[in-house]
């Protein structure tokens, strides 16, 4: 039973002051131990705005994340990631017939073909930046009836991610993207360097379809050599 | 004439696509044969006997109770668990209407009705336990024991049942297609979910309560002024880890249920959940220690039942809030549901803790329960299982009817 | 004095309602309450006490010689028992009496949510079987394990001692105290006994304890225990407090206006903050302006 003499209950009170003080000081760092972690640190989540920025004829934003075969992925803040082409990859090819986008459901790995543009009965694969499951997919990608925008209206899937933290450690970001693109326009100006008249009669900024311009028969191959989807 | 043709020519499509799921009646006994449902005739054909034979020959025929246990498995296991466990109903209703976290919604409606069929089990197993089980209605209707907390445990189990089964009632008319008063049953569902909250707090704290009245019986480790408290908190971090459990369960054997094209991300869900249960889980920790230091009797750690209460609070307590912790941390949906299946071991162990193990703890004769018991419990949450997957197969409850979808 | 069961049971209802309508935190017990002194040292084991108990309320008769040096308990078949004991070396046998107490503010009434057990002004505390439904509360809040069920019939009830109400009502004292040869059982008024315990006491001071066992614990008790040992070795509970255990459920009830009180006006707050939240984060998306009313 309680015994209830002032020497005991001094020390009882004590120690439950001491608890409920202890508990005080550290429910602060549990609470922010439960909100942070690996995850959330390392990830870079996309906030609002898209910022252009030209890196030669091309649009490379920052805060995204580029996969070499020009698809690009975004962390949202409900942990999704969105993705898409990038702006070479859509001027590379110009304006499309469709896509071949995956079911919602169909699980995709990083650096395996994701999806296929259609242009001229020809259908181009692209890789997929992430592992994980398409969740939604676009399907007002691209219409013909208004300007491409490829960052914003113009993503083409939604995905949960599976192997996040790996997946973008192999990503290209971080400003590197710059030299990166630098090096595509390089190649696909040397390229184009027989057809340099026609490339800059108004002034320079490139045809819509680089690679239709560069090589009307095999443009598709072309195209699949950036986006590292050759048939070998 | 003509007339009863159209009413049978209704009934028989009605019962063939609402209560059979579409099969005509042979080939819905045909698809009944399957050894989970051969495991469940068994322990029925051995529970219900048993059951029977208790009201025929009393419970000395078949329960261990004694003079001085009057309460064993039956309150122990199948009330304050049960009541425990279906915490996920109000829990989950506040997160997602009070709290707005609308992305719970998926996992809402299974809350919902567990928590409905948890506690109509509970007064299920309740009238098995009473002695004259056909007077469960006088608290409410012929006399009133105001000064008993039993009371007031009587009166919120069967105003919460009724809460509870409002706050389902959209689903059911979604399945039986009335419109309009599903309306009108949507329409009560913030009133329903108050009013749930407020009867959940009581009689969650209610059941730890009636152990007030006990504090020579009750193991002084235990025994606390907070124990309603140390009861309601619980029952929280248990109505989480449990939506966790069930909901991880449900998705893998209702998989047909679950709609594709949805696609629910339980994952996320689940850590969600967990993120709760590791601070409610650290709350009651500490209020676990505030208690040992009320009652000051800390000498008491150094006796096995000492022991004992160290590997509650210790091992299922601490542990899994650790555990949800680092699975928040890790985006481990895997470790989360683990350690949701500790955390629900812990708060049953709590339950039978304070009701057999540390009740009488001074009394030489050790309560066990006997086997009769233990299958008329198993009995029991076996027949309420069976009505919540009767439900799920049926009733919109893991999937959106295609008629209502996206009125939320 | 013939009252029928009607009336008393009238008497006696509105009686309790009037003192459960009270807050007792500390047991008040009017000096007229009904008890009965039992002088352990003048118990000669004769059992006569047993067998008028049982013919007062019809059960079967104590059997046999009881076994020596246990404590003996009550059933839902025998109200009073008497236990003999050797308590620790001492070659005198002491005889103990037990059966319900009779406490001044009973936990057992306090737990019933149907009111079968009443705690009567008079004294006794009785048991309504009409009301019962046998969820045996009443047995875990019994510090003296007074109430027993009966476990083994289809149709059971509580069963104890009820201080032989009726008896007492028609002006006779219990069954037990009217046949004790030795004045070991003495029946009166609570405030009489106690005044004739301490005298007792008073007047033999090497021959009993100081203390008499009910006059304080848990509140009180109408039935009052001397002895010439330490009444744990004769198999009382020594630690039982001073505290009514009605008083330890009462902050608790006491809290349940509160929380019904309260808990709308903050979860309504609650709801109310989230979807002005929500609101106003729809309309940010959107690019309205949301006007507060």
């Amino acid at each position: 039973m309680m015994p209830h003499d002032l020497h005991a209950m001094y020390s009882a009170k004590a120690i439950e002051y001491l608890i409920a003080v202890a508990f005080l000081l550290l429910f602060v760092p549990f609470w922010s131990l439960l909100n942070g972690g690996p995850a959330a640190r390392r990830v870079k989540v996309a906030k609002r705005a898209l910022v252009p920025r030209l890196v030669e004829w091309f649009n490379v934003p920052e805060n995204v994340y580029y996969h070499p075969g020009h698809a690009w992925a975004r962390v949202e803040p409900d942990g999704y990631v969105r993705v898409g082409m990038d702006d070479f990859a859509r001027k590379l090819v110009g304006p499309l017939a469709g896509l071949r986008l995956p079911a919602p459901g169909t699980r995709v790995e990083q650096s395996e073909p994701g999806w296929a543009l259609l242009a001229d009965d020809r259908a181009i694969d692209m890789l997929s930046p992430v592992d994980g499951i398409v969740v939604e997919t676009n399907a007002e990608a691209f219409r013909s009836d208004r300007p491409p925008d490829p960052y914003g209206r113009d993503w083409l899937l939604k995905i949960k991610p599976e192997k996040l933290i790996a997946n973008l450690k192999t990503l290209i970001v971080n400003g590197t993207e710059r030299r990166w693109m630098e090096l595509n326009a390089d190649t696909l100006r040397l390229r184009l360097s027989p057809n340099l008249g026609l490339l800059y009669q108004d002034g320079g900024a490139p045809v819509d379809g680089l690679a239709r311009t560069i090589d009307p028969e095999n443009w598709d191959e072309l195209a699949r050599e950036y986006f590292l989807t050759s048939e070998e | 004439m003509a007339e009863t043709l159209t009413r049978t020519a209704t009934i028989r499509p009605w019962v063939t696509e609402k209560i059979l799921m579409g099969l005509p009646p042979r080939a819905y006994a045909r698809s009944l044969v399957t050894p989970g449902n051969a495991i469940v005739a068994l322990i029925l054909l051995v529970g219900l006997p048993i059951i029977v034979c208790r009201f025929v020959f009393g419970l000395a025929s078949v329960t261990n109770l004694s003079q001085t246990t009057p309460w064993g498995l039956w309150i122990g296991l199948d009330v304050l668990c049960g009541v425990a466990l279906a915490a996920g109903g109000y829990v989950l209703a506040s997160t997602v209407y009070l709290f707005g976290l609308k992305h719970y919604y998926p996992v809402l409606r299974p809350a919902i009705l567990t928590g409905f069929l948890g506690y109509l089990f509970v007064v299920i197993g309740l009238m098995a336990d009473l002695g004259q089980p056909w007077r469960i209605s006088y608290p409410v209707i012929r006399s009133y024991g105001v000064t008993s907390v039993m009371f007031l445990v009587g009166w919120h189990v069967i105003l919460y049942l009724t809460v509870q089964f409002l706050e389902f009632c959209p689903a059911v008319f979604e399945w039986l297609g009335c419109s309009r008063v599903r309306r009108w049953a949507a329409s009560l569902t913030i009133g329903a979910t108050v009013f749930g909250v407020i009867l959940s707090t009581l009689h969650q704290s209610a059941l730890g309560a009636l152990f007030l009245l006990a504090p020579t019986k009750l193991h002084p480790l235990w025994y606390s002024p907070f124990v309603p408290v140390f009861f309601f908190i619980s029952s929280i971090a248990g109505g989480l880890s449990m939506v966790i459990v069930e909901s991880a369960v449900s998705h893998r054997i209702f998989r047909n249920q679950v709609d594709p094209e949805q696609h629910v991300d339980l994952d996320r869900i689940t850590l969600g959940l967990g993120q709760a249960a590791s601070v409610v889980l650290f709350t009651y920790f500490f209020l676990k220690l505030l208690g040992l230091a009320d009652g000051n009797r800390w000498d008491l750690l150094a006796t096995p039942l000492g022991a004992w209460f160290l590997v509650e609070v210790l091992g299922f307590v601490l542990l899994p809030c650790f555990l949800f912790a680092h699975a928040v941390r890790r985006r481990n949906a895997r470790l989360a549901r683990a350690a949701a299946v500790v955390s629900v071991a812990g708060i049953v162990l709590n339950r039978l803790n304070v009701s057999i193990v540390a009740f009488n703890w001074n009394v030489a004769e050790r309560y066990v329960p006997s086997w009769m018991e233990i299958v008329v419990s198993i009995t029991i949450i076996t027949i309420g299982v069976q009505t919540f997957r009767w439900i799920v197969n049926r009733m919109p409850v893991l999937r959106e009817h295609p008629d209502y979808a996206g009125t939320h | 004095m013939d009252l029928s069961r009607r009336t008393f049971f009238k008497i006696a209802g509105v009686a309790s309602a009037t003192a459960v309508a009270g807050q007792p935190a500390v047991a008040t017990a009017s000096p007229d309450v009904r008890a009965v002194l039992v002088d352990t040292t003048r118990c000669i084991g004769c059992r006569a006490c047993e067998a008028a108990c049982a013919e007062a309320n019809g059960l079967p008769g104590p059997v046999g010689e009881p076994a020596v040096n246990t404590r003996r308990v009550t059933d839902p078949r025998t109200f009073t028992v008497v236990s003999t004991l050797v308590p620790n070396g001492d070659a005198e046998t002491r005889f103990v009496k037990t059966q319900c107490m009779h406490c001044v503010d009973p936990s057992c009434a306090s737990a019933c949510l149907v009111r079968a057990l009443e705690k009567t002004p008079e004294g006794p505390v009785i048991y309504h079987p009409e009301l019962c439904l046998g969820c045996r509360y009443c047995m875990v809040a019994c510090p003296f394990d007074g109430p027993k069920y009966e476990y083994d019939r289809a149709i059971p009830y509580v069963r104890k001692c009820e201080f032989c109400a009726e008896r007492q009502a028609a002006g006779q004292p219990p069954a037990c105290v009217s046949v004790c040869p030795s004045g070991a059982l003495r029946f009166g008024t609570r405030a009489e006994l106690l005044d004739e315990a301490r005298t007792r006491i008073y007047q033999n001071p090497d021959r009993y304890v100081h203390r008499v066992y009910g006059e304080h614990e848990v509140g009180g008790t109408s039935w009052l225990y001397l002895a010439d040992r330490p009444f744990e070795e004769l198999g009382f509970r020594a630690d039982l407090g001073e505290t009514p255990y009605p008083a330890y459920t009462w902050p608790f009830l006491s809290a349940v206006p509160l929380v019904l009180t309260l808990w709308p006006p903050f979860l309504m707050g609650l709801y109310a903050f989230t979807r002005t939240r929500e609101s106003a984060a729809d309309a940010e998306d959107s690019g309205e302006e949301v006007r507060h009313g």
